[in-house]
């Protein structure tokens, strides 16, 4: 047993014979244990918080105009050609989905507003009143508001609302800074935060207006940027799919429509994260590398300092590998200190950046969140035990003579 | 005293590669020493007195000749069956006493036996050899530094002793004690003779010598007189 082993109780008391010393060393594993758990719980929260809100719109199919197809550079698109989803595959789209979802056509654009004599820039989205209640939904801290909105009533965002300290009744002008037909509208509600959706439609910095009034503007009748699905069971959502692709996309090599869901979206951004993750825990590894070199230079100390020591130890019958060993046990105790009072830190500090970076702790104690923290311990006693093995190397392989002789 | 030689030199030499040339600091030794004989070696600094400890405590080896311990031919032996020789055979009192700085005066005692057995003593052989060299059990929970010179080397002549070697070698026991504690341990050593121990000590002091009933006078790494 570890604890009852004469040379584990050595590495002890030498360990404590140089408590300052060792603890300054055992500072350098904590820092990179907390740098490496904290970063990588960061990382996790971020994609399991995505994923949650992906997650919400995770039974939409978006249609979109499978624009990358429609030539090559330079190609100039004939007068039939069209940049959004057509009527006649909006009417090919409904039919394929029948009764098992919603089919919902979106404009959307680029556009410039005034709001208080302040200008802005954001997404647009044109919308039919009929359809936007069926996947947006107001907050009334606002003012009452309807999403049954007229020709001349907008909804916004949640965050341009707070931005621009807007209400419902507030007037807002939509349209190019430069044109002198800026025509006013009047916000009829405002809409609840979305965060990060897979359904292409992010309202939060964004205005919606109706979509007569949007083709009115903009122009682009009955050419949708995008065709929402709304299927009713997420289950049968690739056999909604197929059957939207069989009904439209006829010629397989030039298909007009590409069609995604959040599952694709999901894998890119967590795929995103996870790059970006493992990026920022390769740099919280570099600390553990300095704090591997300040573990080896400790324990060379420890083995310059006890090279009596160890002569007497090998001249009174001690194995190579018992000194060995002993201070491996040394580099061991080392790295459970650092690791130890870095682990605790990180559950603090990662707590703290989690909830500074993200503003939600929602899924901190979850197992693959947490999990970070022993493997980081785990790592920093590794990086330590490695680091004490040329020193134990060196000190089983001395000569006893020279090292009794030595003061 | 019986006639099996316990130790026996054949023609041994030990030549050192030093930057300013070889120096032969035992230069075709021979010589044995019978199990319970008490051997005092003597000679001026520099005769090869701590080289021939060195290689009857199998820390060195020859570099020519043949050195038997217990019968057996310390050349033909492994670093590791020269490491258990030097735990179970062999007794080693230094001159600076050399307890283990980190160990109580108990834990330096237990410390041979764990070595040999591989788990802690239960035996209370420890302590009875404790007792036996003058070290009582308060004393006995000290750290070296805590102890005198007298009493540090009764702590090293029992842990000499605790793996029962059949050699005890001595190195200057008595050097870095006062006259009194030094006759103390000489007493010890003879009692250990008399228990059947074989005792190689080396010194420089004549009166000391005179405790052996044998004496090796050791000059430029030659015999000089058995």
């Amino acid at each position: 047993m570890i604890k009852g082993d004469i040379f584990f109780n050595l590495s002890v008391r030498s360990v404590r014979l140089n408590f300052l010393r060792s603890m300054l060393a055992a500072i350098g594993i904590v820092i990179g244990v907390v740098a490496i758990s904290s970063m990588g719980m960061l990382g996790t929260n971020m994609q399991l918080e995505v994923k949650e809100q992906l997650s919400a719109t995770a039974n939409t199919i978006i249609i979109s105009s499978d624009t990358v197809r429609m030539g090559p550079p330079g190609f100039t698109p004939s007068s039939s050609s069209s940049s959004g989803v057509t009527k006649t595959e909006l009417t090919k789209i409904t039919s394929a989905v029948g009764s098992n979802g919603t089919v919902i056509p979106i404009y959307s654009t680029n556009g410039e507003f005034t709001i208080n004599s302040v200008a802005g820039r954001g997404l647009i989205y044109g919308i039919d009143p009929a359809d936007i209640g069926k996947f947006l939904t107001l907050n009334q801290t606002y003012g009452n508001g309807t999403t049954e909105i007229g020709t001349g009533e907008v909804l916004v965002g949640s965050e341009l609302a707070q931005e621009f300290n807007l209400k419902v009744g507030t007037r807002i002008r939509i349209g190019l800074f430069s044109s002198s037909s800026r025509p006013e509208l009047r916000i009829a509600g405002v809409l609840n935060a979305r965060g990060t959706v897979a359904d292409g439609v992010s309202t939060d910095n964004a205005i919606v207006v109706n979509s007569n009034w949007y083709t009115d503007q903009y122009g682009g009748k009955n050419e949708w940027t995008q065709v929402n699905v709304i299927v009713k069971d997420v289950d049968s959502i690739s056999d909604i799919e197929s059957a939207i692709d069989d009904k439209v996309n006829t010629n397989a090599k030039t298909p007009s429509v590409r069609i995604t869901d959040a599952s694709s979206q999901l894998a890119t951004e967590t795929s995103t994260l996870s790059t970006v993750t493992t990026f920022i825990m390769a740099i919280g590894g570099i600390s553990l590398l300095v704090a591997a070199v300040s573990i080896f230079n400790v324990m060379m100390m420890s083995v310059s300092e006890r090279v009596q020591e160890i002569g007497i130890l090998l001249s009174i019958g001690t194995e190579k590998g018992e000194v060995r060993r002993m201070f491996m046990y040394e580099a061991f105790i080392l790295g459970l200190l650092g690791a130890g009072i870095g682990g605790a830190s990180s559950l603090i500090i990662g707590y703290s950046v989690v909830d500074a970076m993200i503003g939600s702790t929602a899924y901190f104690f979850q197992p693959a969140s947490i999990l970070y923290v022993p493997a980081a311990m785990l790592i920093g006693v590794v990086v330590c035990v490695i680091s004490g093995v040329y020193p134990a190397w060196r000190a089983s392989n001395m000569d006893p003579i020279d090292a009794l002789r030595s003061e | 005293m019986t006639d099996t030689p316990v130790i026996q030199l054949v023609d041994v030499t030990k030549t050192y590669h030093l930057e300013g040339g070889d120096f032969t600091a035992l230069d075709h030794v021979s010589l044995e020493i019978r199990e319970n004989d008490f051997v005092a070696i003597m000679g001026p600094s520099g005769s090869g007195k701590s080289t021939m400890m060195n290689q009857l405590g199998i820390l060195d080896v020859p570099t020519s000749g043949k050195l038997h311990i217990s019968g057996r031919d310390v050349a033909e032996m492994s670093n590791l069956e020269r490491t258990h020789m030097r735990r179970d055979t062999i007794g080693y009192i230094f001159q600076k006493f050399y307890l283990i700085p980190l160990l109580s005066a108990y834990e330096n005692v237990e410390y041979p036996l764990i070595l040999k057995y591989k788990k802690r003593d239960t035996t209370g052989k420890a302590h009875t050899l404790l007792e036996q060299v003058g070290i009582d059990r308060d004393m006995s929970a000290h750290r070296p530094t805590q102890l005198s010179g007298g009493q540090q080397q009764r702590v090293a002549i029992a842990r000499a002793l605790v793996n029962e070697p059949k050699i005890i070698l001595c190195d200057e026991p008595t050097g870095n004690l006062d006259s009194r504690t030094g006759y103390q341990i000489m007493d010890i050593l003879c009692g250990l003779h008399r228990d059947g121990k074989t005792v190689i000590l080396v010194t420089h002091d004549p009166k000391i010598a005179e405790y052996a009933h044998r004496t090796i006078r050791l000059v430029d790494g030659r015999v000089a007189e058995l």
